[in-house]
C-alpha cells in the first residue's frame, strides 16, 4: 500500500515542481516588467516636473502655435470694358543661407577632403553668381560672388540675392548651379509676396493711383495718394484673416482647436475709364508737348455728356528729379486752380442770355476803342485792330465771342451787373463754378470766386476782369463740368470715375451718374450757346478744329499765371502761359465733352501755348480717334 | 455615547502594504476583482486606440490640405502671371508696335465702321 502511495505521489510532485518553475519564470518576467514600468513612471515624472531641455532644442521639442495673418487679395481696378488697370501680382524675394554644409565639411576628419569639398561648394557659388548675372541684369557677378563668400565666412544665413522677381525668373534662378541642389545643400530661400502691378504701365497713373502692395495705407498716405487706390483703399484692401498653425511631422498645419478668421478679399472697382481712349489721349498730348522745353505740365479730360462718366484723364507734368520727361505726377485736372481766361467768357455769355440782357448773338455793342466804360481797365488793343480791319465802330456779341474779345465780355459784365455784382456772382455759383463736389479722387480744389462784399478783393475792375476769366480761379474739371452742362441742354451732371463696385464679377454697389443741377439754363439758350461755340471752331480762335472728323463746339482760353507778388510777368518780362481748349462733339448731338489745358514755365514766347495751339491740336487727335472708333458714331445700313 | 470610528489610520498603512505586496506578487488586479471589468477596460483601450488613430488621420488630411493649398497658390501665381502678360500686351500702342514689327499692314481705321441694322 505504502509503495502504491509513493508511486502515485511521484507524478503529482513532478507536476507541482513544473508549476513552480513556470510560476517562477512568470514571476521573474512580471518583476522585470514591473521594474521597467516603475522606471518609466519615474522618468515620466522626472521629464514632467524636473527636466529642463536646453534652450537650443527646447523650441523644436516643444513647438508653439504660430499665429499667421492671412493677407486678403487686393481687388482689381478695371476699365469700363473690364480690362485690368491694376491687379495683385506675385513676386519672389530670393535669399541665401550662406552657411549650408559648412559645419558638415568642417566635421570631416580628413582635412584635405574637407577643404576640397569647401572649394567645390565655392566653385558652384561662383557659377551661381555668373548665372544670376545673366538672369537678373541688375546683378553683378563678381560682387555677388564676393558677397556670398563673405557671407559664408561670417556665417550669414539670410543674404539677399534678388528682390521682387517674377515666377519665370525665379524658376530660372532655381535651376542654376548650387541652387538646383535644394535648400539643404544650396541654401536657397524663396519667399513669395504679392505686389501691385499696373498692366498699362504709367497710363492714367495719377487717376488710378499707386500702391506697392496690400499692406494697407496709413491715413496720412491715403491723403497723399490722390488716385483711386488711395481713395478706395478700404474697399480694395479687403479684411485681414487670422489662423493659428502648429508644427507636425508633416509640416505646419492649421490648428483646428484655435480660432480661425477667414480673409475677405477686396472688392473690384470698375471705373469709367476707357483705356484705349486714355492711351490715345496720352500719346496725343505727349506728341504735342514733349518737345516744348518751357512747358511745365498739361492735362486732358474726356467726359461723356449724358452721364458725366470720365473716359480719359491724362495729367502730365515734367519730372524735374528723374528723366526731365513728362510723367503722370500731378493731377492738374482736379488739383490745379488757375485763372481760366477766355473760356470763362462762356459763363458771362450764358448769364446775359439767361437774364435776357442779350436776346441774340447778333446784338451789337459800340467798340469804344476797346475801353470799358466806367472802369480803370486796360484798353483792349484787339478791338482797335477790329475797328481798323472791319471799318466799323460796332461789334456783335457773336464776333466778340469768336475773336475772344476781352473788351466785349468786360463790357457785358460791367454794363449789366455793375449795379448788382452779387447777382452775377450768384449766377457763377449756380453754374457749379463756385463750389467743390464729392469726387472719386482726393484733392479736388474749391474754385476761388471773389466776393463783392469783400472790399479788400473787390475793386472797380473786378467785375470787368471776371467777365473774361480773370480774378476767378477754377480747376479744369470745374470748367469741363460747366461746358458739359451746356452740351447736355442745361442739365449739369457730376463727373465720376467709379461705375460700380464688384465682387467676383457681380455688382455689389452701383455708383454711376448723378445730377448736380437739373437745369442751369433753358434748352433754347443751350442751343444758342452751342451756336456761339461753333463760331469759335468754324472761324474763330480754334479754327484748327474745322478739320476734325465731326463738328466740334468749343472755346479757347489763354491766361497768364501770377508770380509771387501778384504780377503777371517776372522782372525780365517772362510770362507763365495757361492755354485751354474746352468743348464738346459732335456739336449737333453732343456725346462727349473734352478739355485740354497746358501750363508753361516763365517764358518769353506764347508760341502754341495759347488755347488754340497745343490744346486744340491735342483735342483734335482724340476727337478724330473717338469719332471713328466709338460704336455710337457708326453709320447703320438696313439688312437686305 | 461616543460612536466608534469604523477605520483607523493604521488601516491605511495596511492597505498600502497589502497593495504593494499584491503588486509584487502580481495579484493586484485579481484582488481588486478587475476581471469583471475586463470588457470595459478592453473597450477603453479600443477607444484610446481609435482616438490616436483618428488624430493621426486628421493630421495626415491637414497636411494634405496644406500641400494642396500650396499647389493651388502656385496655380494662382501662374494665372496672375499670364493674366498680367496678356493685359500688358493688349495696350493699343503695344499692339501697334507689334504689328509694325511683324511688318503687318493693319493700321487704325480711317473711317467709321458701317454696321448692319438689327431686325
Amino acid at each position: 500500500m505504502a509503495e502504491e502511495n509513493n508511486i502515485n505521489q511521484l507524478p503529482q510532485q513532478s507536476t507541482k515542481k513544473k508549476r513552480d518553475r513556470i510560476g517562477l519564470v512568470l514571476y521573474v518576467f512580471y518583476t522585470l516588467l514591473l521594474i521597467v514600468s516603475v522606471l518609466v513612471l519615474v522618468k515620466l515624472v522626472y521629464f514632467q516636473l524636473i527636466w529642463k531641455p536646453e534652450p537650443k532644442i527646447a523650441g523644436p521639442l516643444t513647438p508653439g502655435i504660430v499665429k499667421r495673418t492671412i493677407e486678403p487679395v487686393r481687388g482689381n481696378i478695371l476699365d469700363c470694358n473690364g480690362r485690368l488697370l491694376a491687379m495683385s501680382y506675385p513676386v519672389y524675394d530670393i535669399h541665401m543661407d550662406c552657411t549650408v554644409m559648412k559645419a558638415e565639411y568642417a566635421m570631416l576628419k580628413n582635412r584635405e577632403k574637407a577643404k576640397m569639398k569647401e572649394d567645390e561648394w565655392l566653385g558652384k557659388a561662383r557659377q551661381l553668381a555668373d548665372g544670376l548675372a545673366e538672369v537678373v541684369p541688375s546683378i553683378n557677378a563678381d560682387r555677388m560672388f564676393s558677397q556670398i563668400k563673405e557671407g559664408r565666412a561670417s556665417g550669414r544665413k539670410y543674404l539677399l540675392i534678388a528682390k521682387g522677381v517674377d515666377r519665370t525668373t525665379m524658376l530660372k534662378i532655381k535651376g542654376l548651379p548650387l541652387y538646383r541642389e535644394g535648400a539643404n545643400k544650396g541654401g536657397m530661400i524663396v519667399e513669395n509676396r504679392n505686389i501691385r502691378k499696373y498692366p498699362y504701365g504709367k497710363l492714367a497713373r495719377r487717376t488710378i493711383g499707386f500702391v506697392r502692395d496690400n499692406k494697407g495705407l496709413p491715413e496720412e498716405e491715403i491723403k497723399g495718394n490722390p488716385g483711386l487706390e488711395g481713395h478706395y483703399d478700404a474697399i480694395l484692401h479687403g479684411t485681414d484673416g487670422r489662423e493659428y498653425l502648429r508644427l507636425t511631422d508633416r509640416g505646419r498645419v492649421r490648428n483646428y482647436d484655435s480660432s480661425y478668421v477667414r480673409a475677405i478679399d477686396g472688392n473690384d472697382l470698375r471705373t469709367t475709364l476707357d483705356i484705349d481712349y486714355q492711351d490715345v489721349a496720352d500719346r496725343a498730348l505727349h506728341e504735342q508737348i514733349d518737345s516744348m522745353n518751357t512747358l511745365n505740365g498739361a492735362c486732358l479730360v474726356l467726359m461723356e455728356v449724358k452721364t458725366g462718366a470720365i473716359r480719359a484723364m491724362v495729367n502730365l507734368s515734367r519730372d524735374p528729379y528723374r528723366s526731365g520727361h513728362f510723367e503722370e505726377i500731378t493731377n492738374f485736372a482736379i488739383g490745379r486752380r488757375y485763372e481760366p481766361g477766355s473760356v470763362f467768357k462762356t459763363v458771362t455769355l450764358l448769364s446775359v442770355l439767361s437774364d435776357g440782357y442779350v436776346k441774340n448773338l447778333d446784338e451789337t455793342l459800340p467798340t469804344n476803342h476797346g475801353i470799358v466804360k466806367d472802369t480803370k481797365m486796360k484798353q483792349d488793343i484787339h478791338i482797335v485792330d477790329w475797328e481798323r480791319e472791319n471799318k466799323t465802330r460796332e461789334i456783335s456779341v457773336r464776333d466778340g465771342f469768336k475773336i475772344s474779345s476781352n473788351y466785349v465780355f468786360g463790357t457785358l459784365a460791367v454794363q449789366n451787373y455793375a449795379k448788382q455784382p452779387r447777382h452775377y456772382v450768384e449766377k457763377v455759383y449756380s453754374y457749379g463754378l463756385g463750389d467743390t463736389f464729392d469726387f472719386d479722387l482726393e484733392g479736388l480744389l474749391t474754385p476761388t470766386i471773389p466776393n463783392p462784399d469783400d472790399k479788400r478783393v473787390w475793386s472797380n475792375t473786378t467785375l470787368g476782369n471776371m467777365g473774361f476769366g480773370y480774378v476767378t480761379e477754377l480747376t479744369p474739371l470745374h470748367i469741363l463740368t460747366f461746358y458739359n452742362a451746356i452740351a447736355n441742354k442745361g442739365k449739369m451732371v457730376k463727373p465720376y470715375l467709379v461705375e460700380d463696385i464688384e465682387k467676383a464679377g457681380s455688382v455689389t454697389d452701383r455708383r454711376g451718374p448723378s445730377v448736380l443741377n437739373a437745369s442751369i439754363c433753358s434748352k433754347a439758350i443751350a442751343d444758342t450757346m452751342t451756336r456761339a461755340l461753333l463760331s469759335v471752331t468754324d472761324e474763330g480762335t480754334a479754327k484748327i478744329l474745322r478739320k476734325a472728323k465731326c463738328k466740334v463746339a468749343g472755346k479757347t482760353g489763354t491766361s497768364f499765371g501770377t508770380f509771387p507778388g501778384g504780377g503777371y510777368s517776372d522782372a525780365s518780362g517772362r510770362k507763365k502761359y495757361q492755354g485751354t481748349f474746352v468743348g464738346y462733339f459732335p456739336a449737333e448731338d453732343p456725346q462727349y465733352s473734352i478739355i485740354c489745358a497746358v501750363f508753361s514755365d516763365p517764358s518769353y514766347t506764347n508760341y502754341r501755348y495759347q488755347g488754340g495751339g497745343i490744346p486744340a491740336a491735342t483735342v483734335k487727335t482724340l476727337i478724330d480717334y473717338v469719332y471713328i472708333n466709338d460704336p455710337r458714331f457708326r453709320t447703320t445700313v438696313p439688312k437686305k | 455615547m461616543e460612536q466608534k470610528r469604523k477605520w483607523k489610520v493604521s488601516d491605511l498603512w495596511e492597505l498600502i502594504k497589502n497593495g504593494f505586496s499584491a503588486i509584487l506578487t502580481g495579484n493586484l488586479l485579481l484582488r481588486l476583482n478587475a476581471g469583471k471589468y475586463f470588457i470595459h477596460i478592453a473597450y477603453t483601450f479600443l477607444l484610446f486606440w481609435i482616438l490616436i488613430f483618428e488624430s493621426l488621420m486628421a493630421e495626415n488630411a491637414l497636411s494634405k490640405v496644406e500641400r494642396n493649398k500650396a499647389k493651388l497658390h502656385e496655380m494662382e501665381i501662374i494665372y496672375s502671371d499670364k493674366t498680367f502678360e496678356v493685359a500688358s500686351m493688349s495696350r493699343r500702342s503695344e499692339v501697334e508696335k507689334r504689328l509694325a514689327a511683324m511688318g503687318s499692314k493693319v493700321k487704325e481705321p480711317e473711317r467709321q465702321a458701317i454696321a448692319l441694322e438689327k431686325r
